[in-house]
């Protein structure tokens, strides 16, 4: 069963005279359970297609179901509505709300949907556990390390069992040892939990622990990887060779 | 390029950009200058002349300079903070710490003087606009005009002079302690440090409240005669003064936290969007901006306390004018009142007629009144006060041992308050009544000729009344024992009632009185002080408003990713926006109630000078002040609205 499904989706910046086209008929499917991963070099329209498919951003032109819901139809209200029972995020710089704690922060979801206090509170001690930050949930976000903040964040993201989790960059601003354990943690999840984790990366290593790679160049869909059997050593090789072709400028003989 | 013109440069890119720091100058330097020219104006010297008087205008004219100064210091630190990329920026490129102090200072100058200037003329004409608005009000025909003084003048810039040196020694401390990398960031960091709450701040909130306590107690004690002379009375208003604010600050720094912290304690961290809006937040940024809050605090109350007293003594002035005269002619003599109408019926001016007989009696009221002020010359076991029949009072019925008492003001009620029951002895000449008191009632039936300036009217029944005015006391009795009161039935016609008042003989005679008069008398008497006053607390009203609006404007702008990362989690617009209205309801309430309280005591301790009557005043004062700063939280909620919908 798909849960996300994108067809021909188009976004373009800017006036008439002067147009910036970045997403050139994109269509992606996105299984449950699925751990995928979107490369590609800056400017290649990654964080906007993340953006787009979060209903964060508007498309031109397209259309995203997530759950078999038409979202480019929406209104700004059903889609706070949406975002608030389908959606988590996970972002590079935390986005965790420096006045409150870790706990605080951790249960905003659920406060949102208003979810009763013991149900709370046992749905926090379960991902806490999980995360490894039980320890932690009484600091508030500028006393943890930057590792600390981004599980911090992930836990937010899973806290209220969303439909799927979109994550930018997590690691982008963690030092490779909280990186490769955030992922390790982030796969954990995905197995447990059969959470649908949708991750935009340019870090080889990172989208070595996906099920599946996208590598996107210059708005458009370039080619895709799957993790099949291989494990992820030899994964990674393949996202390195891949990416080896697709990257840098042509020059031409 | 060279440095003249890049500090020509500066200066006009930032007159757009920081057109708050310029209005924070014009503004400030107006208010000030306008202060210190009414200080200095002949027509002041009345108010000056006495002891409190003069206590008074110096602790205000100290409070304004602080004030003064903490507004344009603030202001300068929001002015520098954004500029930290351009400073780094020239640092980067190889200009020295001093030589980017001097470009500053030169660009600082220019701006900083130039706005002084403004500030000084906006100042003068304002006051000057004011006080002939004052004129035209108060009717007076002869115009006292401001004069420009030089000594005002001299005074503004040295202070303003003062206060610039101060800035450019802050600005100096700020470039020298930065370095590159931090000067680039300091705009990101965000100014609030969030730390547990530490011990010692509970401490400091416990005092906190110790000291404004204290300030209460002090402040209710400083005209009841423990300080007499000047330089005490003076040290004694330092002294609230110090203790309040000091206990002001304590209470944002610890107090405030102390108390949310408790609450989001038993919250066990599930907040909803109001919590996580308004609690969070405030209790991080009230500890942060302690100094700012306490200052709006003290000009909130100052000038709510300004403002009570001055709207005292201008209803005093009808309330007394009304008291003393309760009809708009009292007549004391048949005669009079007879020639009077018959002017009246001449010019065709109807009127009504209220003939009152009055009897003087000696009362002992000892059961009612505790104790006796030998300053009053009151003898509560015989005091003198006239006694009238229920039947001069329409719809007033006293049974036959019963008496009521009306006509007691505000004040006597201070120095002499009077229990709710108990029995008073009538005396006449030869008979004693013992009558049970019933009440107070708030009408004054008859003229202050009677009630000696303030005492309370009695009112019996019409028999009892009948038969001590055949057992009158003559000592006590005065020449008139009829009171007759003409109101005029068409109001417009009082002006010619008035005069021809005057023209007749009625006029002449002591005790027959206009009240239109009488207020207009005391209106043209206190004009210039009560106008002065409101001037300065409406000033105060909008210097504390717009402080708090710019504060919350920089606030949202520093929350914006908050707000983003929300809507992320699918907050809506409208779930931000009633988290939003809770949050101001805190940021603007805390200083408005606290401020309310201040001005308060401060009003409680010495209103008394201003006028008679204490409630009604006080309370019209407070409820259109808390209006009109409502407007400035109505408008920072706008502006986040704002903030919000642009936030994703």
């Amino acid at each position: 069963m798909s849960i996300l499904k994108a067809v021909k989706l188009h976004k373009s910046y800017g006036n008439r005279n002067n147009k910036q086209h970045v997403l050139k008929g994109i269509d992606l499917s996105v299984e449950k359970g699925e751990f995928i991963s979107i490369m590609g070099a800056s400017g290649s329209g990654k964080t906007t297609l993340l953006n787009v498919l979060s209903s964060i951003d508007q498309v031109s032109d397209g259309t995203i179901q997530i759950n078999s819901f038409e979202m480019t139809a929406m209104k700004e209200k059903q889609l706070a509505e949406f975002r608030k029972n389908n959606l988590g995020f996970i972002f590079q710089d935390y986005n965790l709300l420096d006045t409150l704690t870790v706990k605080e922060n951790i249960l905003l979801p659920l406060s949102i949907t208003k979810t009763p206090k013991k149900e709370a509170e046992k749905k926090f001690e379960e991902v806490a556990n999980e995360l490894g930050i039980s320890e932690i949930k009484d600091k508030y976000p500028n006393e943890i390390s930057g590792g600390q903040k981004q599980r911090t964040s992930a836990a937010r993201a899973f806290i209220h069992e969303p439909s799927i989790i979109f994550a930018d960059e997590p690691t982008g601003a963690l030092d490779s040892k909280s990186a490769s354990d955030l992922l390790n943690k982030l796969s954990g999840l995905n197995e447990n939990r059969q959470a649908t984790i949708l991750m935009v990366t340019h870090d080889p290593v990172a989208a070595s622990y996906c099920s599946r790679v996208v590598f996107i160049k210059d708005g458009q869909i370039y080619t895709q990887l799957m993790k099949g059997e291989q494990d992820r050593q030899s994964f990674f090789k393949d996202i390195m060779k891949t990416q080896g072709v697709l990257g840098g400028v042509h020059h031409e003989h | 390029m060279n440095i003249n013109q890049l500090i020509f440069r500066n200066l006009k890119k930032n007159l757009r950009n920081y057109y708050l720091y310029v209005f924070a100058l014009v503004f400030s330097s107006a208010l000030y200058f306008a202060f210190v020219t009414l200080q200095y104006d002949p027509s002041m010297d009345s108010v000056e002349g006495s002891v409190k008087g003069e206590a008074a205008i110096r602790a205000a004219s100290i409070l304004l300079v602080v004030i003064v100064s903490f507004f344009l210091l603030y202001a300068n630190n929001i002015f520098i903070k954004r500029r930290s990329k351009e400073i780094g920026l020239f640092q980067l490129i190889g200009m020295t710490k001093g030589k980017i102090f001097r470009i500053l200072s030169i660009e600082n100058l220019f701006l900083y003087f130039g706005s002084l200037l403004i500030g000084i003329f906006a100042g003068f004409s304002f006051s000057k606009l004011m006080i002939l608005v004052l004129f035209k009000t108060a009717g007076v025909n002869s115009v006292a005009s401001l004069r420009f003084s030089p000594q005002a003048l001299v005074q503004t810039v040295i202070v303003f002079t003062v206060i610039y040196l101060l800035i450019m020694i802050m600005n100096y401390t700020f470039i020298k302690r930065q370095t590159i990398l931090s000067l680039f960031r300091v705009t990101s960091s965000t100014e609030i440090t969030v730390k547990k709450l530490s011990r010692f701040e509970m401490v400091m909130g416990i005092v906190g409240l110790v000291l404004i306590t204290t300030g209460y107690i002090v402040s209710s004690k400083l005209f009841g005669g423990d300080f007499t002379t000047m330089p005490q009375l003076f040290g004694a208003m330092i002294f609230i003064l110090a203790a309040v604010i000091l206990g002001t600050y304590f209470f944002y720094k610890g107090s405030v936290s102390f108390l949310l912290n408790l609450i989001r304690k038993r919250k066990g961290g599930y907040l909803s969007i109001n919590e996580v809006m308004s609690l969070a937040s405030v209790m991080f940024r009230m500890k942060s901006n302690a100094l700012l809050l306490m200052i709006i605090t003290t000009v909130s109350a100052l000038s709510i306390a300004l403002l009570c007293l001055a709207y005292i003594s201008y209803y005093s002035a009808e309330k007394t004018a009304e008291k003393n005269v309760p009809h708009d002619f009292s007549i004391i003599d048949r005669e009079s009142a007879d020639t009077f109408q018959s002017a009246l019926e001449k010019n065709n001016i109807p009127y009504s007629e209220k003939s009152i007989e009055v009897v003087q009696v000696t009362v002992n009221a000892s059961q009612l009144i505790d104790r006796s002020l030998e300053e009053l010359v009151i003898d509560p076991k015989a005091m003198p006060l006239p006694l009238i029949s229920e039947k001069s009072v329409s719809g007033m019925d006293v049974s036959r041992d019963e008496v009521v008492f009306t006509g007691y003001d505000d004040l006597l009620q201070k120095f002499m308050p009077l229990k709710s029951s108990g029995s008073i002895k009538i005396k006449g000449k030869t008979e004693t009544l013992t009558q049970r008191y019933v009440g107070l009632e708030d009408i004054y039936p008859v003229s202050w000729y009677f009630t000696a300036g303030g005492v309370p009217t009695a009112i019996v029944d019409d028999a009892i009344f009948t038969k001590m005015q055949k057992d009158i006391d003559p000592k006590v009795q005065k020449e008139s024992s009829l009171y007759i009161g003409v109101d005029i039935k068409n109001k417009e016609q009082l002006e010619e009632a008035d005069k021809l008042f005057k023209s007749t003989e009625t006029y002449k005679k002591l005790y027959n009185e206009s009240r239109h008069e009488i207020s207009t008398n005391q209106k043209k008497n206190m004009g210039l002080i009560m106008f002065i006053v409101g001037f300065l607390g409406l000033t105060f009203l909008v210097t504390s408003g717009c402080i708090l609006y710019f504060k919350q404007m920089d606030e949202g702008e520093s929350e914006k990713p908050n707000y983003m990362i929300l809507r992320k989690l699918g907050y809506t617009q409208s779930d931000l926006l009633k988290g939003i209205q809770y949050k101001q309801l805190f940021n603007f309430g805390i200083p408005l109630v606290v401020g309310l309280l201040h001005s308060y005591f401060a009003v409680q301790s010495g209103w008394f000078l201003f006028g008679a009557e204490l409630w009604t005043p006080m309370i019209i004062v407070m409820v259109m002040y808390t209006i009109l700063y409502s407007i400035f939280g109505v408008l920072s909620v706008l502006y986040y609205k704002k903030v919000v919908r642009e936030a994703l």
